[in-house]
């Protein structure tokens, strides 16, 4: 009942994670890159990491299934936030959502307010939220990746995605045209679980504020 | 056709059923004992007293239809808090001091989330007439009390209160919008962006706000509330009603959490929630809303809490069914027979009747048999004796 379930995705998150789950004294047992375990025992016996994929992160805290997350911001407001606290930004895997057209894509002349685009992506509130704000009417086509994609098959007309690097918009002969948001990771909590097991969760809160680099 | 119920909405199966009415009359009957007295609103009336007061969190879970008879449209209950101060403001009319209790079914149009029925049973009491803390500390005891009463205590009781925050966006002369945002942020203890919209903000409110997320854990809290936030009277007077319900109510697991404000916008003083390990979410919620009967004609100061009867029900200990006595059907009235099963029913024991040709009902574990000695000496009750069922 007073154990600490931590839900964390694989991969860079996982990575990057690791630093500040040592500085609170929380070293996993195994990696999930390596085991296909989806429990993962820690270094200390009231701590469990369980591995979801990013986007089921912010359900597994919000139900309680988990008392403390990993997530990045464009999952958390495509989840809504409902039911978590997001004290702290982990300054960690950090990256970019833009909007991205075809080389030579008029893209200025086509948000002119009141104008209509076809745009494909993953993060529909984002892009929905994005376009709102600017007047532009947007029809929104959900795709699960490969984004790049639609605007040279002719699915749409823009996409909005995730940039770290720029090099997969580049060989697609993309070009990014707009900054939607910065992202980067925030430590997520379920907030009944605040409340139940403040005593043994304010530590590692503590810990990882400690340890966050700027 | 395959008779499905619309999404998040569920039939109570006997197990569940007997559960929640178990549940239902326990706390009823404790309400009574304290003296509310139960009140049953309709389940849909007109949509404009239906959303007096409450914003418009409510007009979005309420479900909507048009009136036959009037032309107006009706509002489906989501909440019952609404309708029992309308019944306190403008039926009962009473001077002075009103307790009243409520439990039904109300209608959410979306589920809370995804795990949350859309027809949760809500369970209340409610104080009216009295501005002083006294109603409060009533309240929250009568919410714990409930919670152990089905044999599942509060782990812990969460308490806030609006005056803190609602002091400083005046001080600080925010904008509605502003307002709302940094309202957002605070219930998520998003530091950062918090940090961000406060960027402009004058201090010493600035500072009084970003320290709003880190201002919660056990009594302490309050003492360093009143070290770190600006000396402001109504901030001042919302922290002194914290600390008497701290002091009153050493025996519960009491914390705070001053930037938890559920309810903000038509609570005005203290709130509160209890939580219980196991669950997701608070089991039961509550605080005070003055002049929430305004609108119906009194200006009351009102507090009280509720909470879904459906999911306490999952939440307490689940009692075995209780085992039944199998009886041949008893057709002739004043027969021997009939007065056996009319005295063991008297007694609470669930007797059930067999139709001829039906099997013996699984929950039986005795069944009344024809005493074969007593039979000899005439027609007595004596005829009929318990015995075991062995069901080896």
């Amino acid at each position: 009942m007073n154990g600490i379930t931590i839900a964390l995705s694989k991969g860079r998150i996982f990575e990057e994670t690791l630093p500040l789950l040592a500085a609170a004294g929380i070293v996993p047992d195994e990696n999930p890159d390596t085991s296909r375990k989806l429990i993962i025992q820690t270094s200390r016996p009231d701590v469990r990491v369980v591995v979801v994929r990013a986007s089921d992160v912010p359900t597994y805290v919000q139900h309680g299934a988990a008392d403390l997350g990993v997530a990045g911001r464009d999952v958390l407001i495509e989840h809504g936030g409902a039911g978590l606290y997001q004290p702290l930004d982990l300054n960690i895997a950090r990256c970019r959502m833009m909007v991205a057209v075809p080389e030579g894509f008029d893209y200025a002349h086509a948000v002119r307010q009141g104008a209509r685009l076809k745009v494909a992506t993953k993060y529909l509130r984002i892009a929905r939220e994005h376009f709102a704000a600017k007047g532009v009417h947007v029809d929104l086509i959900k795709l699960y990746g490969s984004m790049e994609l639609a605007p040279l098959a002719g699915l749409a007309d823009a996409i909005v995605d995730l940039v770290s690097t720029g090099s997969t918009l580049k060989a697609n002969r993309l070009v990014a045209v707009e900054h939607v948001l910065d992202i980067s990771s925030r430590l997520i909590v379920n907030q009944a679980a605040l409340k139940l097991k403040r005593e043994s969760l304010a530590p590692i809160l503590d810990a990882f504020t400690a340890a966050v680099r700027p | 056709m395959n008779w499905l119920l619309p999404d998040y909405l569920a039939d109570a199966l006997p197990l569940e059923a007997a559960q929640i009415e178990r549940l239902r009359r326990l706390t009823l009957d404790l309400y009574a004992r304290h003296g509310f007295e139960l009140v049953m609103p309709p389940l849909v009336e007109y949509l404009d007293s239906l959303l007096t007061g409450s914003g418009q969190d409510l007009m979005l879970s309420t479900c909507k239809l048009v009136d036959q008879l009037s032309g107006r449209t009706l509002g489906v209950r989501a909440d019952m808090t609404p309708q029992v101060a309308r019944i306190d403001a403008h039926l009962l009319n009473r001077e002075g001091v009103v307790r009243l209790c409520y439990c039904d079914s109300i209608l959410h149009a979306l589920p809370a989330d995804q795990a949350a029925s859309r027809e949760p049973i809500q369970l209340g009491a409610e104080i009216y007439g009295h501005r002083g803390v006294e109603a409060d500390i009533e309240v929250i005891r009568l919410m714990a009390a409930t919670l152990s009463t089905v044999g599942a205590p509060a782990d812990r009781i969460d308490l806030s209160h609006v005056g803190v925050f609602r002091a400083l966006t005046q001080a600080a002369g925010l904008t509605p919008e502003s307002e709302a945002r940094l309202f957002k942020l605070l219930q998520q203890k998003d530091a950062t962006n918090l940090a961000a919209a406060c960027a402009d903000i004058a201090e010493p409110w600035r500072s009084a706000f970003l320290r709003l997320p880190g201002l919660y854990g056990d009594a302490t809290t309050l003492a360093r509330a009143r070290r770190e936030l600006p000396a402001l009277p109504a901030l001042a007077a919302a922290l002194e009603s914290l600390q008497r319900l701290a002091d009153a109510m050493p025996e519960l697991p009491l914390s705070f959490d001053l930037a938890d404000l559920r309810g903000y916008h038509y609570h005005t003083g203290v709130v509160f929630a209890a939580f219980r390990h196991g669950f997701a979410g608070a089991v039961a919620r509550g605080g005070r809303y003055d002049g929430g009967g305004t609108a119906f004609g009194r200006d009351r100061p009102a507090t009280g809490f509720s909470l879904d009867l459906r999911e306490l029900a999952r939440l307490a200990p689940q009692l075995a069914p209780r085992a039944a006595i199998a009886a041949p059907f008893a057709e002739q009235a004043g027969s021997p027979l009939a007065g056996t099963i009319a005295k063991l029913r008297a007694a609470g024991e669930i007797v059930v009747e067999h139709l001829p040709g039906a099997a013996e009902d699984s929950r039986c574990d005795r069944r009344l048999v024809r005493n074969a000695v007593a039979g000899a000496s005439g027609e007595t009750d004596a005829q009929w004796i318990i015995e075991v069922i062995n069901r080896g």
